[in-house]
């Protein structure tokens, strides 16, 4: 009967993601207030392309979630996270304290003029980072070789 | 035989590993610790001491477990 911070990352099929965000999270978030869960937030951490495929599906929603629950909820929780189909996968972790900065981060995701793009096609490639800038050290000069070639002559 | 061997490489963190930022979030923070093939590298390549290392092989695990990493290349 100890109330414990717990940090939990979902995998969330992204076919309900594209059909309504605020659906999808509402799903988790009423599995977690079902075991008594007090949440303090909860935001959608990234889309991205899976490292190697889950349940057939190339890419997912992460949802990251920080929630106060007392410990003898833990493993009915896990049952109810196991048969759904719509979370792919779930991490659940013990930590001391909220991370800085991510109240904030999961209040703007609650304003209104939020908007959650919506998830690209399973098959679609990942986009591009922009090339970090080359510092000045990292650029080689090459010396002009039809100048050496005069001076030897 | 060659009597010149080649010198090792040098430990990725450093010397000093004090408190490092090893979180399964941080995802290319962790693919420097791995080989191409998506394998820990070792005590010896990463410069942690075995607090620290035992702290990069569970971010890893967790990474891996969430897709966020391979668990071979």
């Amino acid at each position: 009967m100890t109330n414990r911070l717990y940090e939990s990352m979902f995998l969330l099929d992204n076919q309900m993601v594209r059909e309504d965000w605020g659906k999808a999270k509402a799903m988790v978030l009423d599995l977690l207030h079902k075991h008594g869960a007090q949440l303090k937030s909860a935001r959608r951490w990234d889309e991205r392309r899976l490292a190697y495929p889950i349940e057939g599906r190339q890419r997912a929603t992460f949802l990251l979630t920080y929630f106060e629950m007392g410990n003898e909820h833990l493993v009915a929780l896990r049952r109810d996270l196991e048969l759904n189909e719509r979370i792919l996968r779930y991490l659940m972790l013990k930590v001391e304290k909220l991370p800085e900065g991510e109240l904030e981060l999961a209040q703007a995701e609650n304003a209104a003029d939020f908007v959650v793009p919506a998830p690209p096609a399973d098959d679609a490639p990942e986009p591009e980072k922009p090339a970090p800038e080359r510092r000045q050290e990292d650029e080689v000069t090459v010396p002009d070789l039809d100048l050496m070639n005069v001076e030897e002559n | 035989m060659s009597s010149s061997r080649r010198a090792p490489a040098p430990p990725i963190s450093g010397k000093n590993c004090d408190d490092p930022v090893l979180d399964y979030k941080g995802v290319d923070n962790l693919k420097r610790f791995l080989t191409v093939h998506g394998q820990l590298l070792s005590r010896k390549r990463t410069g942690y001491c075995a607090q620290c290392q035992k702290a990069l092989k569970q971010a890893v695990k967790r990474a891996r477990h969430l897709s966020l990493l391979p668990f071979v290349g």
